[in-house]
């Protein structure tokens, strides 16, 4: 790695995600006022009394519903892309990622269970540990399908990963049936995932995990890089193979968890954006992960901006905005991968 | 060898299914390296040579016996310390990533950094500088996965420099390498193992092990079935035995090492005993012909230093010398002379004649199964340089059939298919 290259980089998509951060602020479906919009952002902690009857509203639009929304597609945009680079690293397969191995599907099934059972009323942190426990449930069972000695094949895993999707897909729709809480929007949000009515509750308990565990992974980029040279030639670097692959399958199913407690399983963020940060900025995991959690945070931003103001007032899911650009690159992924016998 | 011991395993087995599996790919192996020495595995296909290198970096662990480095048991020791000791290139190069060529090699220096320490610009010019002295440093950007099979190799080998290790344990390091880089590798390990390393190399080329390797391991089917120094190993006996390949064992001129050299399949189309009266080279490819036939060659007498006698030794023929440029001695005259009579056919070659080897028109004339070939091939014509030799041949020439190598063939084909008899 280039040392200035990489600092010139980082700097870009920190930049970079700063500017969308801002712009899913500013845009919307109501055009904010200037001079008032300024009045508000700066102050966060102001009591809604005290403000003049015409900066109540925008405070409300600002505070109440666009910054956790932002927020939210932030923190999960970048945990979903880490977490995909990280599982791509590990399996030595850019064709692998969260969703595409269940994993989010576990999360959203654990999320679903959490709901229906009522354990949401116990503790805010319900959803994000029983999407957690879906999580690494679905990943070891994924795991356990498609590991062979020496390695996993590309097929069985992304046919496992498919099976075990549909079938906790089905289950959670299930679920949502039988609890007599079936509405169009659930199913929605816990099969594809969506931003629309984020809100500070849910937002903001799973965030200091999604930096714990983010820590955790970007510390662990080196070895990730030595065990994608394959499991001997790790293991004769000194790198703790199998406690590394466990660490590495669990930390990355726990992130992709929090984000769907976030956001619900928003596809295939886990699966592209990694790829194409490979692409323009090779392979070492010591620039890949913090590129993966920068550019997915700016994608789903940039994703959830175009699903609120291209059709405005009315709003397209955000996660049928990132399925129409992830599908074809999707395909796009398996053609290379036929005509070059790489990806 | 004298050195401490860098590295030792005891009666090591190992089975895919665990202890209960009746299918060892390791059975019973011991083995010890000392430093500056290259301990060599041979052995057949699937005899588990790859198996027992991976037991020995540990990233396998035996069902039975235990490996030690140095004196600690390598179960024993952490990861960084284990990598820092011994380091591993398997036979199969990684299917990964397009990293570059630089960024592969800096990985070797992983167990020298603190735990959360990235490579910085240190390691890249160590990386860089392995790949220096492999001559390799214009690949150094280059993406791996563009890189020719050879190329990997000699790659993975530059991480294994820059990790830097008492012990080197390679599995057929120099498979993709042509024979410049092969013997550049190896050369480089020999160093090494000269500044206090030690190495143990599965190869296949017996020529490279022979070279190379201070001691050699023949494994087969799990097992070590010999031991020793290369010329104690790799004899005739054990090589048919455990390739089920002929060989021929010679002596490579340059560095006085064993040369391995795989004989062709023997047809068994005739099996007449041919002995051959030759001299400058006149026997060598009639020699051939008959070899490839399956016959029984003896020779003789001829000179040493001539062709003829060298491709019988090298074929392991039965074959009586005298010195060169000696007159043949009854002593050899008679030898050869039990020779011809026990041979079920006698051929006499185009070669010219001197009073060293007046003998051997002689000797010709002694049997009545004989046959006079007009093959050009030698690196002289008949010619006589005496009255005495030409009368001589003319009276053979009066007595015998003469026939070209094309007819010769023709001939002991048919005589093997009972067309035809002697």
């Amino acid at each position: 790695m280039k040392h200035d290259y990489f600092k010139w980089q980082l700097t870009g998509l920190i930049a970079a995600l700063a500017v969308s951060f801002m712009a899913a602020v500013v845009f919307g479906a109501v055009v904010l006022p200037v001079r008032p919009f300024f009045q508000v952002v700066i102050r966060p902690w102001a009591k809604p009394a005290e403000l003049e009857l015409e900066l109540r509203k925008i405070y409300s639009i600002i505070w109440h519903i666009r910054m956790p929304r932002a927020v939210a597609a932030m923190a999960s945009g970048s945990a979903l892309a880490l977490s995909g680079a990280v599982i791509q690293g590990l399996f030595r397969n850019p064709l692998a990622s969260p969703d595409v191995l269940g994993i989010s599907a576990g999360s959203s099934l654990g999320a679903v269970l959490a709901i229906v059972t009522g354990l949401t009323q116990f503790s805010s942190l319900a959803i994000p540990a029983a999407a957690f426990a879906g999580a690494v449930l679905a990943a070891l069972f994924v795991y356990a399908i498609a590991a062979r000695p020496g390695g996993t094949h590309l097929l069985y895993l992304v046919l496992a990963g498919l099976a075990v999707s549909s079938l906790l897909n089905g289950i959670v729709s299930a679920v949502l049936v039988f609890a007599e809480e079936y509405a169009l929007g659930q199913f929605i949000y816990w099969t594809m995932g969506g931003l629309e009515g984020a809100t500070w509750q849910r937002t903001v308990p799973p965030l200091p995990f999604i930096a714990g565990f983010s820590i955790l992974l970007l510390a662990l980029s080196q070895p990730l890089n030595l065990l994608s040279l394959g499991e001997e030639q790790a293991h004769s670097l000194g790198v703790p193979v199998q406690s590394l692959k466990i660490i590495l399958l669990l930390t990355a199913s726990a992130l992709t968890a929090m984000a769907v407690a976030i956001a619900g399983p928003i596809a295939f963020i886990g699966l592209m954006v990694p790829h194409l940060v490979r692409l323009l900025s090779g392979p070492n995991h010591r620039s890949l992960l913090p590129f993966s959690a920068l550019a997915g945070g700016i994608f789903l931003l940039v994703c959830d901006i175009i699903a609120r103001t291209l059709i405005a007032p009315f709003e397209i899911k955000t996660g049928i905005i990132t399925a129409l650009i992830g599908g074809p690159y999707f395909l796009f992924l398996i053609l290379r991968h036929r005509t070059k016998g790489m990806v | 060898m004298n050195g401490p011991i860098l590295l030792e395993a005891d009666n090591l087995s190992y089975a895919p299914g665990g202890s209960n599996s009746d299918r060892l790919l390791v059975d019973s192996v011991s083995l010890s390296l000392h430093q500056r020495e290259i301990v060599g595995i041979t052995g057949p296909n699937g005899a588990g040579k790859s198996t027992l290198l991976k037991l020995l970096s540990g990233f396998i662990e035996p069902v039975l016996g235990e490996v030690r480095y140095g004196d600690r048991s390598l179960t024993a020791l952490k990861h960084r310390e284990r990598a820092v000791y011994s380091a591993f290139m398997s036979q199969k190069g990684p299917d990964t990533f397009p990293f570059s060529a630089a960024e592969i090699v800096e990985m070797g220096r992983y167990p020298h950094l603190e735990s959360a320490r990235h490579p910085g610009k240190t390691e890249r010019e160590a990386a860089l500088s392995a790949l220096e002295s492999l001559g390799l440093g214009h690949l150094a950007d280059r993406s791996y996965t563009t890189l020719s099979g050879g190329e990997q190799q000699l790659v993975l080998f530059a991480q294994i420099l820059v990790q830097n290790t008492p012990v080197l344990l390679l599995d057929e390091p120099t498979a993709s390498l042509d024979i410049g880089h092969e013997t550049q590798l190896l050369q480089v390990v020999r160093n090494l193992c000269r500044k206090g390393s030690g190495a143990v190399i599965a190869l296949h080329n017996l020529n490279s092990a022979a070279e190379y390797c201070d001691r050699i391991l023949l494994m087969h089917q799990g097992k070590v079935v010999s031991e020793g120094k290369p010329h104690e190993v790799f004899t005739e006996h054990h090589l048919k035995k455990y390739y089920h390949t002929d060989v021929r064992l010679g002596t490579n001129e340059a560095t006085g090492s064993l040369v391995v050299t795989a004989l062709p399949q023997k047809a068994a189309i005739c099996s007449l005993h041919v002995h051959l009266i030759g001299g400058a080279g006149s026997a060598v490819a009639v020699t051939r012909m008959l070899f490839l036939l399956g016959c029984r060659i003896s020779g003789g007498v001829a000179h040493e230093l001539d062709s003829d006698t060298k491709i019988w030794r090298s074929l392991g023929v039965e074959c009586i010398t005298v010195p060169a440029f000696a007159e043949i001695d009854d002593e050899s005259y008679r030898k050869a002379e039990e020779l011809t009579t026990a041979a079920d056919l006698t051929i006499l070659c185009e070669f010219p004649v001197g009073q060293g080897n007046l003998a051997n028109l002689k000797l010709a004339g002694t049997t009545g199964k004989l046959i006079i070939l007009d093959d050009d091939s030698g690196d002289h014509a008949r010619e006589f340089f005496s009255e005495e030799a030409g009368e001589l041949f003319n009276v053979l020439a009066g007595a015998h059939r003469r026939i070209n190598r094309d007819e010769l063939t023709e001939y002991l084909y048919a005589v093997s298919e009972g067309s035809e008899t002697l």
